[in-house]
């Protein structure tokens, strides 16, 4: 029985690449008297590579031969087999996910990285891990309080909020340490486009080999923060406690850093941050600063599936990369009521078509305590719009509640599936805009699956 | 610094992000306010004081939840549920709902007569029999067996096992299975009984199994599923777990501790 | 030895000493269901007399369980200091009464005596004794114990703060921890019921009570009650802990059923002396509760309340912070109602005194007794009388974990109203620091923890 999973995380940010490994183990908290409530209880960190420069060809490519390299030498000095891994995530984050080649580069680490390794990357994504790895959302959960987030990189700037340790609303904004930089003396040797717009439209004189003023400079991270605030006023209470992590947050948190130590905006955007209202609120240090991401991407991005679930056969998973549709609440009602779903079965369709995929997952929340006679209906009105989309005979049917009815849901499906694979799980809620779904094999004598919800894919 | 300039050059941000279909995406889900205690655990707590005591919305709401879990522990289950659901009773030897819950060792026997009408319930020997009993609440028979009953059912035949005839025992214990196993003949057993109530809630139900159950076996041949009703394991989930917890007991042929070990 | 009495024309015979003991105690539904008890009330009062006239000496030469069966037998024979038995051996039990009763007995006169006793002896006396009398002559007796902070001496009244949670989640907890300080609960003890016995669940939960009781600076001390070798085995890891809990028997059967022997329990003290974070010396808690014998087939056909008195005998020898009688929770098939719960938890509260352990009671009810709360607000002002050290609070009276009734946060501060009494000093100290008390009264801070820990 595998009680522990290997998970690799992968973070290619703006500035730098970093790779950790650590092990997810799984127990049964239900008891010897309930049934079983299957979780990952311990997130143990057994590896973490060192801080790589994120290799470039030029601006617009990642130099993909040198960071599979780099990757290959972190499993080297872990110890660890390529494909070794259970689980995790390589992700591409802030400027990086904006370089030409960035799907490529995904694809091909994903490929060799192991058997259930996702390539992915978003905002929403990037702003939940980052709050995660940076130990926001197990703050928030222990103290039952709105705990925020703010991971500030090179190129981004990713929030999250956690309540109690739900996820509440994300954003991201173009902000980070490395959108200029500078030889140690102060001249300015790169100016992102984005840096640029600003600067200019503030009437800043920065150009490339110059040597601006510090008073400029200054102004330019003073006025980044200030948007900052501008932009998450929404989201803080007066009771929010916030915690910044990413690259820039060792200059928050630390101060008497010379100012282009790092060659970059870092220090005089963190210095900046530190003046800003946002220490009006309770700040608190975080677990890790610049790790945080990576350490998010491979211990948080892997959860799990409700602990009784259905499907016909193990040997059906993996499966990856399927696209989510999910059913409207007025949908689902119908379908509970009547078991009806030609409003359901026409959109499938439709999105089968614009999707071309070949296998669909259909999700929906389900009824915490649904009786038997519904729940048939549920399942007969589920069949109705499956059959419409006319998948392939040897594709399974998937579907994701929310609410714990995976099971039996499964047993009121099989009457209806003639032969067809049919895989019922819950404890997932995948109803996102684009969202598409990994899940692996099935674990502790396959009572639960590992799954990955990713909001943005490449290719 | 100036602040005319600090805003000059935020405005000049907030426009560079609108032209560049920028992901400054907010998705704001829940309302902004800060989370309170009560969300964290269901117990009394927040609920003010009146001096020292305890204040009288307080007050009477913990004595209308003691009412309603005395109530699960002392009233039968509805007539009318049996009959909708086809089972007909059988009564323990306990004469009264006080001696059922003074004497254990009398829950979980039933007179000659009504070992016989059991027997003659359930004539022919099956693989699986599935039967209810009140125990200690009423109320979770009445919440849960209605939608529990037919799922096991709809599983057990999915799996190809032959099912008993359900009925409903009065004053019945969880080792009241050891009889019943022998007066049918089942090879596996499944009672479902009501759990002794909390305040909080007194609709929760379980499910207690054996393979081959006799008089006197240990404990550590029961299996057993608690916490089903709407706030735990919801009745049809729990109901399709139980099945294949009853399937696998039928062919491995143990249960228990000795099931759990593989 | 004498087996034999009339009473009312009526002729009654013992069969021995367990018979005897058997048959005079009170009613109780669990001595019926295991078959012990009286046939009639008429017999029952027969039983006390024949008891009356019983010696120390027969008492003690007659134990439950033989001294070469079983340790807790040993333990409390051992445990005898011979030369006080000597002086006392031929007092009847109604002479021993008496003695307990007379306005002339001191405290310390008491103690001495006690040292002679063994548990059937305890038990004999008790079941000779009125409600009053239990209240009474427990009521001269103290027994302080210390593990942070010293709690039972006389003029306090302290609570265990019991902030259990259906699933142990740590926010939960700390929600109902400080609420329940908020109105002055606490000061015997933070000590949790966890659902999952599991070193990583227990460990958690002892972090967080650390925690708040390094922040706030409280005055007192923390446990989560798992099983003995469960905490052992946290201890080995670390875990910060003051104390260490364990349910124990009447009898060696008994205890081996609850899963340990005498050398888990002495493995646990040495533990805690090397790695504990308690001062001391007491640093076990065992909880008892009369019919935990019969249900686990350990009874030796004797009566509830006798293996219930084993049961201190035994725990006296590790001098422990805290014993609790969980009086009301086994169920009505021990006892049946409000009645026999009272009458069980002022037995226990006296029979722990007089075997010398730091008694504390949960007054409690399950939903399947005759008894409601009322009950053990009556129960909690009758000890709290009789000087009990402890007593258990939680949110409103209801533990939504254990799925039972006891008593709730604001007990605590109306019954030392009542009565005049304090929570320990440190403890009033801080109350009042804290703003939670003013004057030995609650003031408006009460129940509003949110303005008292910030936040």
């Amino acid at each position: 029985m595998a009680n522990t999973l290997l998970s690799v995380g992968i973070d290619i940010g703006t500035s730098t690449t970093q790779v950790i490994f650590s092990t997810l183990t799984l127990e049964d908290l239900g008891g010897r008297f309930t049934a079983p409530n299957i979780a990952i209880t311990k997130k143990e960190v057994i590896y973490r590579g060192a801080i790589h420069e994120t290799p470039l060809l030029n601006h617009s490519l990642i130099d993909t031969q040198a960071l599979c390299a780099l990757v290959e030498g972190e499993f080297r000095q872990a110890g660890l087999a390529i494909g070794a891994t259970d689980t995790g995530a390589v992700i591409i984050t802030g400027e990086s996910a904006r370089r030409e080649n960035a799907a490529a580069v995904l694809r091909q680490l994903s490929g060799f990285a192991g058997e259930f390794v996702v390539a992915t990357a978003g905002p929403h994504l990037e702003s939940r891990i980052a709050g995660q790895g940076s130990g926001a959302q197990a703050y928030a959960q222990e103290h039952g309080l709105r705990v925020v987030n703010f991971d500030i990189g090179g190129g981004t700037t990713n929030v999250a909020v956690f309540d109690c340790g739900k996820l509440g609303a994300t954003a991201c904004y173009d902000i980070g340490g490395r959108l200029l930089k500078f030889t140690p003396q102060g001249k300015l040797t790169y100016l992102s486009e984005h840096a640029a717009t600003i600067a200019q439209a503030a009437g800043l004189r920065l150009r490339v080999s110059d040597t601006p003023s510090l008073a400029d400079l200054r102004a330019l991270a003073e006025a980044m923060a200030r948007q900052l605030e501008v932009n998450v006023q929404a989201l803080l209470t007066p009771n929010s406690v916030l915690l910044f992590s990413g690259g820039v947050a060792d200059c928050i948190y630390r101060t008497g850093h010379e100012v282009f130590a790092y060659n970059d905006f870092g220090v005089l955007l963190g210095q900046a941050v530190r003046n800003s209202r946002l220490f009006g609120y309770q700040v608190l240090a975080p677990q890790e600063t610049i790790r945080a991401t990576v350490m998010g991407a491979g211990s948080y991005t892997t959860t799990l599936s409700g602990s009784t679930i259905g499907y016909t056969r193990a040997d059906l998973f993996p499966l990856k990369n399927l696209p989510v549709f999910a059913l409207s609440p007025q949908q689902e009602q119908d379908a509970f009521d009547h078991g009806r779903a030609e409003s359901v079965a026409q959109a499938l369709c439709d999105f089968v078509q614009q999707t071309d995929a070949n296998c669909v997952a259909i999700a929906f929340q389900g009824k915490p305590s649904p009786g038997w006679q519904e729940l048939k209906r549920l399942a007969q009105a589920l069949q109705h719009a499956a059959s419409h989309a006319q998948l392939a005979p040897d594709v399974p049917w998937v579907f994701l509640a929310q609410h714990d009815i995976g099971k039996a849901l499964g047993l009121a499906m099989t009457p209806h599936a003639q032969g067809r694979a049919v895989i019922t799980l819950d404890g997932i809620d995948a109803r996102q805009p684009d969202c598409y779904l990994d899940i692996g094999k099935p674990l502790m004598n396959g009572q639960v699956v590992p799954v990955v919800i990713k909001t943005l894919l490449f290719g | 610094m100036q602040d005319a300039l600090v805003e000059l050059i935020v405005q000049a941000i907030l426009e560079a992000q609108s032209n560049t279909n920028k992901p400054a995406q907010v998705t704001p889900t829940q309302e902004h306010r800060a989370p309170q205690p009560a969300q964290v655990t269901s117990a009394r707590i927040g609920v003010g004081c009146a001096g020292t005591r305890l204040r009288t919305d307080t007050y009477l709401q913990f004595r209308a939840d003691h009412a309603a879990a005395r109530d699960a522990v002392y009233n039968d289950v509805p007539a009318e549920l049996l009959q909708q659901l086809n089972l007909p009773e059988f009564a323990t030897q306990c004469q009264s709902r006080d001696e059922f819950l003074t004497r254990p060792d009398l829950g979980r026997v039933f007179s000659e007569q009504t070992g016989n009408a059991i027997a003659a319930h359930n004539a022919s020997p099956c693989d699986v029999l599935v039967y209810a009993a009140d125990g200690l609440s009423s109320k979770a028979i009445a919440a849960n067996l209605e939608n529990i009953l037919p799922v096991i059912t709809e599983s057990l035949t999915q799996q190809g096992l032959s099912c008993g005839k359900p009925f409903f025992v009065k004053y019945g214990r969880v080792a009241s299975m050891e009889q019943v196993a022998q007066l049918t003949g089942a090879k596996v057993v499944c009672v479902l009984i009501g759990e002794r109530p909390g305040l909080g809630s007194a609709e929760s139900m379980s499910a207690y199994m054996a393979y081959a159950p006799t008089p006197g076996m240990p404990e550590a041949r029961r299996t057993v599923v608690s916490n089903i009703y709407s706030g735990g394991l919801n009745a049809v989930e729990a109901g399709a777990y139980v099945a294949e917890v009853l399937g696998r007991m039928h062919r491995e042929k143990k249960s228990g501790v000795e099931l759990n070990e593989g | 030895m004498n087996l034999t009495t009339t009473l009312h024309g009526k002729s009654f015979t013992f069969r021995d000493v367990k018979a005897v003991l058997a048959c005079a105690n009170e009613e109780k539904s669990g001595d019926q269901l295991a078959g012990v008890a009286a046939q009639s009330s008429l017999e029952r009062v027969a039983a006390k007399q024949v008891l009356s006239d019983l010696l120390v000496s027969d008492l003690r030469e007659h134990p439950i369980v033989p001294y070469e069966q079983d340790d807790v037998t040993r333990i409390i024979q051992d445990g005898v200091d011979e030369q006080v038995y000597q002086e006392i051996r031929n007092w009847s039990m109604a002479e021993l009464r008496h003695f307990l009763l007379d306005t002339t007995s001191t405290e310390d006169m008491i103690k001495r005596v006690c040292t002679g006793l063994t548990s059937e002896v305890v038990a004999g006396v008790c079941k000779l004794m009125g409600n009053l009398d239990l209240v009474y002559a427990a009521s001269k007796l103290r027994v302080p114990a210390t593990c942070n902070t010293t709690i039972g001496l006389r003029g306090t009244y302290s609570t265990r703060l019991q902030p259990n949670h259906t699933t142990d989640s740590v926010p939960g907890v700390t929600a109902s921890l400080l609420e329940g300080l908020s109105y002055g609960c606490g000061d015997a003890l933070l000590g949790l019921n966890p659902v999952n016995d599991s070193v990583g669940t227990m460990t958690e939960i002892l972090k967080r009570f650390e925690q708040v009781k390094q922040e706030y600076a409280i005055p007192t001390q923390t446990c989560v009650l798992a099983h003995i070798k469960t905490q052992i085995e946290a201890l080995k890891q670390g875990a910060p802990m003051d104390m260490i809990f364990q349910s124990i028997a009447g009898s060696q059967k008994g205890n081996e059923a609850f899963g340990f022997t005498t050398q888990t329990i002495e493995e646990a003290q040495a533990l805690l002396k090397s790695h504990g974070t308690s001062r001391g010396p007491n640093v076990m808690y065992f909880e008892t509760g009369q019919g935990s014998e019969l249900s686990s087939d350990a009874h030796y056909g004797a009566d509830q309340v006798t293996m219930e008195a084993r049961c201190y005998g035994y725990a006296k020898a590790f001098a422990p912070f805290m014993v609790n009688t969980v009086v009301g929770f086994i169920g009505p098939e021990y006892l049946y109602d409000s009645r026999q719960v009272i009458r069980a938890g002022l037995e226990d509260h006296f029979m722990g005194k007089l075997s010398g352990v730091p008694m504390g009671c949960d007054c409690c009810y399950t939903n399947h007794m005759q008894a409601d709360q009322n009950d053990v607000e009556n129960l909690a002002l009758l000890l709290a009388a009789s000087g009990v050290n402890f007593a258990i609070g939680v949110p409103a009276g209801d533990d939504i974990m254990l799925n039972y009734q006891t008593n709730a946060y604001h007990d605590a501060a109306a019954i030392r109203e009542v009565l005049g009494l304090k929570p320990i000093a440190e403890f009033d100290a801080w109350l009042e620091k804290m703003g939670i008390t003013r004057d030995g009264k609650l003031t408006e801070l009460a129940g509003k923890p949110e303005l008292i820990f910030g936040r």
